[in-house]
């Protein structure tokens, strides 16, 4: 009965666990419109991920109200908002679409469900302080734009790369990238 | 103060109160207080026999005080204070203590702790009531006559209604004609009446009523008095034309070289500089437009004037003021249409092909800027797809969270009018929840169904423009189906919500009147006085008070007017008797109580060479804002001493 949704069991604390992971950034008053979604559409609507993707950011929505905990977090979908704030803009219900996507991030993240792609992105950050890696053509068209092929940055500087690396030691993201890819 | 005989009533409320509260304990301790000559509980003290026992002991104890502890003052003093009086007893010698709002339903979980905090909330109230005065309601006689403002439906209703009955009424409106947004409609929902015939006869009645004077192209500037006796000023703005001398032939518009959008049909048609907004106009006389007219610009023209065969165009006419005297008063200044441009995404004010429910209105209606062809503004096609994008500015926390309560039926009703006019046109309606709660809409729903009217549950997410055609795409997620899709569409009407005038703040300062969260004039209780304000003798009708459609707004204005019909045929009204007094020989004449009374009841006035306050007794309402302000403490609270207030704090502490 694995795909039967009839008898599963929600977990009814699921938006309140939502809401406390995020009120260590967000202010909690504002992350509680997340009980007051009605539903009507204009997020997906709005979603440029949606239009290519599977994404349906109403039904995260709907299912962290439900308490669906496994679906909401377990989905490929979470990874593929490009968290680019329409949504949360014109919900007229002024629920924090975005930044609930974030904090469930989070917690997927923390519980070691970060999917695959996400884990590569995370690495690549790991190992160079940058999220997309700077290759032969990137550095190429920036010959062309009249900068240096390497920017200033992690990539030119190994002692920063060094303290980020540390920064990400310290809160454990470092681990859990590692631990998780493998 | 020592021949205080005091009587005290614990009441049961049912188990309301008696079932967390022990009464029984309450009336025991208190018996025992000083000059508390019996204390008794009772099941329902608001019933016939426990009005009957209170009137009883009034008269065979010679109780000169009594204390009811019971439910909220706002329900039931006035039943106690009428039984009091009955019985030979002063009303202002009747206290209440509320222990039911604030003990037994607040602490329903603790029943000792609401005993304790009942007995103390008694003891407090007997403590109080040595202290009360008899007071006097006091009684003015009230002008038969009223000022409705705002000539729409409603303060067409209302008007009629009061004139009807006797009334002198004073209709003020703030444009040049009355009919208000319902002259703009074509049909009507559910009905499919032709806006125009049912309501054209009524602004006619306006006009010839005997008892009705219409103020047309008028705004009232200020307000003063109270209920009975108000003294309005209102301004007559110039129409540049004599209104005895018109005859309404319109020579003058045929013959005016000037052409400006007309906001009747919002822009979507023109008038002339001297115009009626709409032929059917009451009054029908003309007005010039001053901003636009070529005399007032360049001191050119007058060809109006030279083809006048009546000679009413008068260049030189001046506002004037008219002040008038009435007794009751009725806002009916209605609604104000939301400005879709607010929502970037839905492209209004951009794409010409995107319109909203009123325009709509215009363009569908015969006598509109296309006589009543439903073309696209973008190329004047007809279009062959329709959406109806619904909840543009309501139900929204970035806009209005209120539902505006007519754009459902409206646009119910405009879908049906294009599917008439072009039966193989596709109309969907984009929607939250389709609300359709009235008589006979649920029905209407399910015939525009039944028309073919595609329904798609998702609110749009945005409109784009391909540059090419002006089509419109909608983004969109059919929800029912979890399915993201893009649509073209030849015209997007707006389902644009109902908000508050603009100019409500000056009509709610003239007035001192409370405005609700959403805007809108707030009523005096939401349930039990829906057409009365916080200001006695000014009553809501219609659309001011919150969004309506017709038959509520007509609804509403006519329970305004028969409540304002009540003090103006009694013909005197009673004011409260609790109201604040001055005590000349304190005051030192700084003014601070001037300034904070909210109702304008206090004045300076000259007292042996000095300065000092002085209460309107008639405007103060009681409030004690005054007296609190009052650094000299000249001001008494009649009712509420310092005095009394403290001994009620003492007898809470007691314990
Ligand atoms: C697109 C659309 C379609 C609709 N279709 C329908 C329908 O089919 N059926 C239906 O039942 N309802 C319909 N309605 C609702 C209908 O318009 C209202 O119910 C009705 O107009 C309310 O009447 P009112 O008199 O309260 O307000 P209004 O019609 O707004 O009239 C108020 C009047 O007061 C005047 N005024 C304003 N301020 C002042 C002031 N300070 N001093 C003096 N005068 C002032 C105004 O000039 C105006 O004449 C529709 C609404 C919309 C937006
Ligand atoms: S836009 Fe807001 S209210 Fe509407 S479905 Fe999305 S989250 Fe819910
Ligand atoms: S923030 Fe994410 S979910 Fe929201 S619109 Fe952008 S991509 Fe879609
Ligand atoms: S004088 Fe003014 S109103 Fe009269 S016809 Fe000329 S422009 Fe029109
Ligand atoms: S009446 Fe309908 S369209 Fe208008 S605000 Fe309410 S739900 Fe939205």
């Amino acid at each position: 009965m694995k795909d039967s949704k009839a008898n599963r069991v929600p977990s009814w604390n699921l938006a309140k666990e939502v809401m406390s992971r995020g009120a260590r950034i967000y202010p909690l008053e504002d992350l509680n419109t997340l009980y007051e979604c009605v539903q009507c559409g204009t997020c997906v609507g709005s979603c440029p991920s949606g239009r290519r993707t599977a994404l349906r950011i109403r039904s995260m929505i709907r299912g962290i109200q439900m308490g669906y905990r496994e679906e909401v977090l377990d989905t490929n979908d979470l990874w593929s908002c490009t968290t680019c704030y329409t949504c949360q803009e014109r919900c007229p219900r002024d629920v924090r679409v975005t930044e609930i996507v974030k904090i469930v991030r989070n917690i997927a993240f923390e519980e070691g469900r970060a999917k695959e792609r996400h884990l590569v992105v995370a690495n690549n950050f790991i190992k160079t302080g940058h999220t997309i890696p700077l290759n032969e053509e990137g550095k190429k068209t920036r010959v062309k734009l009249g900068l240096s092929p390497v920017p200033p940055t992690s990539l030119l500087f190994p002692e920063a790369l060094a303290e980020i690396q540390e920064i990400m030691r310290t809160d454990g993201f470092y681990n859990k990238v590692i631990r998780d890819k493998k | 103060m020592a021949d205080e005989r005091i009587g005290v009533y614990i009441c049961h409320c049912g188990t309301n109160i008696a079932g967390t509260v022990d009464v029984e304990k309450v009336a025991q301790r208190i018996a025992g207080l000083p000059n508390v000559v019996l204390a008794k509980d009772y099941k329902y003290m608001c019933s016939e026999p426990g009005q009957a026992m209170i009137k009883q002991d009034i008269r065979d104890r010679k109780l000169n005080r009594v204390i009811v502890a019971s439910c909220s003052p706002r329900m039931h003093e006035p039943t106690f204070r009428k039984a009091a009086q009955e019985a030979g007893l002063n009303p202002y010698l009747v206290e209440m203590a509320n222990i039911r709002e604030q003990c037994s339903w607040v602490h329903m979980k603790e029943p000792e702790k609401a005993t304790v905090k009942a007995i103390a909330l008694v003891a407090a109230a007997v403590a109080k009531s040595v202290f009360d005065e008899p007071l006097q309601m006091r009684e003015v006689p009230v002008t038969p006559a009223a000022l409705v403002i705002g000539g729409g439906i409603a303060g067409i209703q209302s008007s009629l209604d009061l004139a009807d009955q006797g009334f002198k009424v004073h209709l003020v409106e703030k444009t040049p004609s009355i009919g208000g947004h319902m002259a703009q409609l074509d049909k009507t929902f559910p009905t499919l009446d032709c806006s125009a015939c049912i309501l054209t006869p009524k602004m006619v009645d306006i006009s010839r009523h005997p008892n009705i004077s219409l103020l047309a192209y008028s705004e009232v500037k200020a307000i003063d008095g109270y209920i009975g006796n108000f003294k309005a000023r209102v301004l007559k703005k110039p129409r540049y034309v004599d209104e005895s001398k018109c005859t309404g032939c319109g020579l003058c518009a045929e013959k005016c070289p000037v052409n400006v959008p007309s906001e009747f049909d919002l822009g979507l048609g023109t008038r002339k500089a001297i115009y009626v907004p709409f032929p059917q106009a009451v009054p029908l006389r003309y007005t010039i437009d001053r901003e636009n007219c070529l005399y007032f610009k360049k001191n050119i023209c007058r060809a109006c004037e030279k083809f006048c065969t009546s000679g009413a165009i008068d260049f030189g006419q001046l506002p004037a003021e008219v002040e008038l005297e009435v007794g009751a008063i009725i806002i009916a200044t209605g609604y104000d249409l939301y400005d879709a441009g607010h929502k970037a995404e839905y492209g209004y004010g951009i794409y010409r092909n995107v319109i909203n429910g009123l325009e709509f209105e215009r363009l569908v209606n015969a006598s509109g800027p296309t006589s009543g062809k439903v073309l696209r503004p973008s190329d004047g096609k007809a279009p062959r797809s329709v959406a109806f994008v619904q909840c543009v500015g309501s139900r929204d926390k970035n806009a209005n969270l209120y539902c505006s309560r007519v754009c459902c039926m409206a646009s119910l009703k405009q879908a049906h009018q294009i599917k008439e006019k072009f039966p193989g046109a596709e109309v969907s309606i984009f929607y939250i929840d389709m609300r359709c709660f009235g008589k006979g809409y649920e029905e209407f729903y399910e015939r525009v169904q039944q028309e073919g009217v595609r329904f798609i549950r998702g609110r749009v997410g945005e409109i784009l423009e391909n540059p090419d055609d002006k089509n419109l795409v909608l983004r969109f997620e059919d929800t029912l189906l979890g399915e993201v899709a893009e649509r073209e569409f030849d015209l997007a009407v707006l389902a644009t919500g109902v908000i508050p005038r603009a100019d409500t703040s000056e009509l709610q300062s003239i007035l001192k009147l409370s405005r609700g969260p959403d805007g809108f004039f707030l009523e005096a209780h939401p349930k039990l006085r829906p057409v009365e304000t916080n200001i006695d003798g000014v009553f809501l009708g219609g659309a001011a008070q919150g969004p309506k459609d017709i038959p509520d707004a007509v609804a509403q204005a006519g329970a305004a007017a028969s409540r304002a019909a009540v003090p103006l045929s009694m013909g005197k009204v009673e004011l409260e008797g609790i109201i604040a007094s001055v005590d000349e020989d304190l005051c030192s004449g700084c003014r601070i109580c001037e300034s904070v009374c909210e109702y304008g009841a206090i004045k300076m006035k000259e007292k042996s060479g000095k300065q000092v306050s002085s209460v309107i007794e008639v405007l103060c309402k009681g409030c004690g804002v005054c007296g609190s302000a009052c650094p000299t403490k000249s001001i008494k609270m009649c009712h509420f001493t310092d005095d009394a207030i403290l001994a009620q704090v003492k007898a809470v502490l007691r314990d």
